[in-house]
């Protein structure tokens, strides 16, 4: 051995434990002990399906039902993302989740002049009723647990054309599964998409109808979740994560409240979402704190009666901001080891991210590998056998009882500020997230946080895309324009104006009308997408056009 | 020279919206002692390239994280070339398969950064935009 190899080796086999804090920065003690916890079982755990459900919301957890294994699936024109559903259904998937484009989320046709080149990129090109039953065809929507993620003030017109479609296929509303997103207050924190082109109070008005129309008409089907997960995305920290979820929902809470609903009629068809980075410890305790966090506080602030209120459910999605486009079949490590959290933190439903998406959209070789960690997790490594498998250790209960408190902390500082739309205006919260990346970066340039193959262990050429590379057809962006395009010239502009009339003039009346029902009869009548969010738009007070480059149409010789 | 700063446009192109990296990037850039003009999202090329030349920048930055920078790049170039802005150092970050980086400098990229450390491309800027703008 040479002089070097020698030295290397003796350095390696002296290192240890670097970074003696948990990924989110809370300080660790050696070994934890009796010492540490004050929890009292009755109170503060609870058997699993027993409040304040710290331990889980089942009493058998996954051996009455595994968690659903889902995949995220979009891309390119309808008919081009339906076809990748029959292959992740041929795969194992439990749950679709269909996400829909950039040009989708921003609020733009497939026509936009800026939609150039963004088409069916990030998720599936949406613009018509005629595009949902191309996504749709040959799925059977009454049995298939589908989550549709549409962006922000979107979110009704996708609803919609779904609602339509089940009723085109003879089927009731009331017989529809699945969830709708309908989180577009977040965004707000997720870049410009929210600034500009969702609105604050139009995206709570839009959200509370979605709401309001699930309440009514379809007990079985989820009207919303509040998305943590994207806000964890900024690098805040996991009880910050807990913290900024729940005001979120507390935002869509207060606004069905004002619309006159009961809280035991709408909360139980809602949910949450998380993250799930790669310390297993804090991850696991994360969930079970926010568990009993939830039950507390629904019913201590909204006196809720129903258990099903009290009960937090929600999916997790590994963590796309700790995954690394160097040595990228590191990633399918990491995801394992997130995956592993969710499910001993007992979540509901679980999507894990591809080894390849820090490079690119994925490919079909490694969704199967995502999905399949979830599927080793069930049924080799002995995951899904006993609720709670971490219940009563030392360490993660004193995790749990930390990450609690400092949710709580932030939560009430928060509410302080006026809660989550007020610290959304104001910047607050958007300071507090700017400081995490930033301190993230810092701690990894400097080398305090060391990342496998980012900032230790490097190797020098790398094949970063060792399954090759997915690309969006060519064709996809002539096929959604040349039928939008079909759609616009063979339509029928009487029956067009009148439902885009009937909109607009239910638009403006404000909180009194819910809007859904109307926007389900111009989607019938062949309106688009943008068309349908500009005259909401309009009727708020805003542009027409999202970014403010086309006029509407319906307005002037009409 | 030494005394005036190295001037830098960050940006992103079309409707890509992730906006973390560019932020991080152009704290990076500031802490180094550049200029840094920061646009806010949703920018045609055309309208990058108005930006760069009434700022009188030395590079312009593309953060890129949606997957449409084939399609834009080519445009991009155009306006740049249109704009007589050839003499600038441009440069990307945000995530591309591999395969792409050659065909983003083919079509005039100077360089491309994934995943890097600020160091890295801290170091490239400051030994690459004056023999760029003096050739």
């Amino acid at each position: 051995m040479s002089k070097i190899e020698t030295e290397r080796l003796s350095q390696a086999y002296k290192e240890k434990a670097k970074r003696l804090k948990t990924w989110s920065g809370i300080e660790l003690e050696p070994a934890y002990g009796p010492r540490n916890g004050g929890t009292d079982y009755a109170a503060d755990l609870g058997d699993p399906g027993q409040p304040p459900y710290t331990r889980g919301i089942h009493k058998n957890m996954y051996r009455g039902r595994l968690w659903t294994r889902r995949a995220v699936v979009g891309h390119g024109a309808p008919e081009e993302t339906n076809a990748r559903f029959k292959t992740q259904i041929e795969q194992g998937v439990a749950g679709l989740d269909v996400i829909t484009d950039t040009p989708s989320m921003v609020g733009l046709d497939a026509d936009h002049p800026m939609a150039e080149g963004e088409i069916g990129i990030c998720g599936v090109s949406i613009s018509s009723l005629e595009d949902m039953e191309l996504l749709m065809a040959g799925v059977p929507i009454e049995k298939v647990s589908t989550v549709l993620l549409p962006g922000g003030t979107q979110c009704p017109v996708v609803f919609a054309a779904y609602v339509a479609l089940a009723q085109d296929r003879g089927l009731k509303p009331s017989q529809l599964r699945g969830t709708i997103s309908n989180n577009p207050l977040h965004l707000y924190f997720c870049g410009p998409v929210g600034k500009i082109t969702n609105p604050m109070d139009l995206s709570l008005k839009l959200s509370v109808d979605i709401i309001e129309y699930c309440t009514l008409n379809m007990p079985q089907f989820h009207s919303g979740y509040s998305n943590a997960y994207d806000m964890r995305e900024s690098r805040i920290g996991a009880a910050q994560e807990i913290a900024v979820g729940f005001a979120e929902e507390m935002a869509y809470i207060d606004g069905a409240l004002a619309r006159g609903l009961d809280i035991d009629d709408f909360e139980p068809r809602r949910s949450m979402y998380f993250s799930a980075h790669t310390d297993i410890f804090e991850e696991a305790a994360k969930l079970r704190a926010a568990r009993r966090m939830w039950a507390r506080l629904m019913t201590e602030k909204y006196g809720a009666k129903k258990e099903a209120t009290r009960q937090l459910r929600f999916g997790v999605h590994t963590g796309g901001s700790s995954l690394f486009p160097q040595q990228p079949l590191n990633n399918v490590v990491r995801v394992a080891y997130q995956a592993l959290a969710a499910v001993m933190g007992g979540a509901q439903s679980l999507h894990c991210c591809s080894y390849d998406e820090p490079v690119a959209i994925p490919t079909e070789g490694a969704q199967q590998i995502a999905l399949r960690t979830q599927q080793i997790l069930a049924h080799e490594a002995g995951a899904a056998n006993v609720a709670d498998p971490l219940g009563g250790s030392y360490y993660v209960e004193a995790l749990t009882d930390q990450l609690e408190a400092a949710a709580g902390e932030f939560l009430d500082e928060i509410d302080q500020r006026g809660g989550f739309l007020a610290v959304a205006e104001t910047g607050w919260l958007q300071a507090k997230m700017d400081e995490a990346t930033l301190n993230f970066q810092a701690e990894v340039e400097a080398g305090e946080r060391v990342l496998v193959g980012v900032n230790a262990y490097t190797t020098e050429e790398e094949d970063l895309t060792p399954g090759g590379v997915f690309r969006v057809s060519d064709q996809a962006e002539r096929l959604v324009i040349e039928r939008l395009q079909r759609l616009r010239a063979t339509r029928d502009e009487g029956k067009l104006r009148t439902a885009i009339e009937a909109l607009a003039q239910k638009a403006a009346a404000g909180q009194s009308e819910n809007l859904i029902p109307a926007i389900i009869d111009a989607l019938r009548a062949k309106a688009t997408k943008a068309e349908i969010g500009g005259v909401i738009r309009q009727a708020f007070g805003y542009s027409y056009d999202p970014l403010g480059m086309l006029e509407n149409p319906f307005e002037g010789n009409g | 020279m030494a005394d005036i700063p190295i001037k830098v446009l960050i940006t992103k192109l079309g409707l890509d919206t992730p906006d973390r990296g560019a932020m991080v990037v152009a704290h990076a850039l500031r802490q180094a002692g550049m200029e840094v003009v920061l646009l806010d999202t949703f920018q045609t090329p055309e309208a990058i390239v108005d930006a760069a030349a009434q700022e009188d920048v030395d590079v312009i930055g593309v953060s890129c994280l949606s997957g449409e920078h084939l399609r834009l790049t080519p445009r991009l170039m155009q306006a740049i070339a249109d704009g007589g802005l050839t003499d600038r150092l441009v440069i990307y970050g945000g995530i591309f398969p591999r395969e792409d980086i050659a065909v983003l400098k083919e079509m005039g990229v100077d360089n491309v950064f994934m995943g890097s450390l600020s160091g890295e491309f801290i170091d490239y800027i400051e030994q690459n935009h004056a023999a760029k703008r003096s050739a």
